[in-house]
């Protein structure tokens, strides 16, 4: 483990290279993720959701993802990054989840239910970065990311309430899950040693995915709801 | 970024929740009758009223139409600015509106007292969404559509639910 706090964006300019380097990947990532997860997902589940109630709480959780990428976007800004880096399209590879389109309402409450789990646990470990302003950051987005997992949980036990309900939304997450463990990255993941070695976040991949599993194993119970066996190794 | 100063002036001044479920006034009633065409305008008085309207399976059909002309307007727009210069404007617009009346529904709910904790999302929500529609309409050169009645009504302190048949439903 290296000791390091960097508490402003100023300070990072004096921090070692591989640390700068690190902590931009992950405000790229972030940026690029959130970015993607709103267009994909949030923005057309509007349309699906079945009352107005539904829509607007939907348009408000879409602004929130929207507004997730545009805070990381103005971290990086202020870190020396090109926007364009920081837009999907523009070289990183999105992750696999957001290649389907959204098909129905169930899909977006699964969705939520166990993809923004996910996100949830990723924001977590970014709690105690040395780069203050990527923790404060991670500090500020969290309430969000806990309510849009609710809005899940919420959802979920309205569709459960009758047999065709809860059969389309166990169809949706039957869909949906083999891909999210896959979140995490990989087991051996280079960046991820070079993150925890500066404490930029906590855990290894494999630590947070096995948590992630046990977590959502837990909330999709509550619900009646089971989680299809992954047989690919993550 | 395209220059949205005026929008942001008038979305800073607006009193956004304030006067949800007082009694209508005319000018409530001739903003709303501008914005949806209707033969009726109903005062809904609290939130759980609110919230048991909109949670119920009203017709969506005021909202395709609004759908419908918010893509007609997007496209007219797109035509007029540079893509990326749009999209940014209408993202930071929405993101800073979205957190500064997700605080006045917060406000308006407290002072209640007896709002659903997600109602003030979906208020955010709501309000948000009619001035991300208005920005689309005035990036399209449109100086009177629907939206800018709409947002006429939340600006003075109203939350239209939606059209029930002939009737335009106003907390």
């Amino acid at each position: 483990m290296t000791d390091i706090v960097v508490k402003t964006v100023e300070e990072l300019k004096d921090a070692p290279e591989e640390y700068r380097e690190a902590v931009s990947k992950l405000v790229i990532s972030h940026a690029i993720n959130e970015l993607y997860g709103a267009q994909v997902f949030d923005e057309p589940a509007i349309a699906y959701a079945p009352t107005p109630y539904a829509k607007w709480l939907t348009c408000r959780v879409a602004m929130e993802e929207y507004g997730h990428h545009v805070r990381f976007k103005q971290l990086g800004v202020q870190m020396g990054l090109p926007e364009e880096r920081m837009i999907p399209g523009k070289g990183k590879k999105p992750l696999s989840i957001f290649e389907f389109p959204l098909k129905t309402w169930e899909e977006f409450v699964a969705i939520k239910l166990l993809a923004d789990l996910a996100e949830i646990l990723q924001v977590e470990d970014l709690l105690h970065c040395t780069f203050h302003p990527l923790r404060n950051l991670a500090r500020a987005t969290m309430p969000e990311e806990r309510f849009h997992a609710q809005f899940g949980e919420d959802f979920s036990a309205e569709l459960v309430k009758t047999p065709e309900g809860k059969a389309r939304l166990q169809a949706a997450v039957n869909e949906y899950w083999p891909y999210l463990p896959k979140f995490f990255g990989g087991s051996k993941s280079k960046n991820n040693e070079i993150f925890r070695k500066w404490k930029i976040k906590q855990r290894t991949n494999d630590e947070m995915r096995e948590d992630f599993i046990k977590r959502a194993t837990e909330v999709s119970a509550k619900y009646g709801l089971t989680l299809p066996e992954i047989r690919e190794a993550a | 970024m395209i220059f949205m100063g005026p929008l942001r002036t008038e979305v800073h001044a607006a009193s956004w929740f304030t006067a949800l479920g007082e009694p209508l006034t005319d000018g409530d009633r001739a903003d709303a009758q501008a914005y949806a065409d209707v033969a009726e305008v109903v005062g809904i008085r609290s939130w759980p009223e609110a919230e048991a309207f909109l949670k119920s399976p009203v017709s969506l059909a005021w909202w395709d139409r609004e759908e419908a002309l918010r893509k007609t307007l997007l496209s007219r727009a797109e035509a007029l600015h540079p893509e990326r210069a749009l999209w940014t404007s209408l993202t930071e617009l929405t993101t800073e509106t979205g957190d500064l009346v997700h605080g006045k529904a917060a406000t308006a709910a407290a002072r209640a007292g007896n709002a659903a904790a997600a109602s003030i999302h979906v208020a955010a929500g709501a309000a948000a969404q009619a001035v991300y529609q208005l920005a689309v309409a005035r990036l399209a050169g449109e100086t009177a559509s629907l939206f800018e009645s709409k947002f006429r009504l939340f600006a003075a302190g109203r939350w239209p639910l939606g059209v029930m048949g002939s009737k335009l439903v106003l907390f």
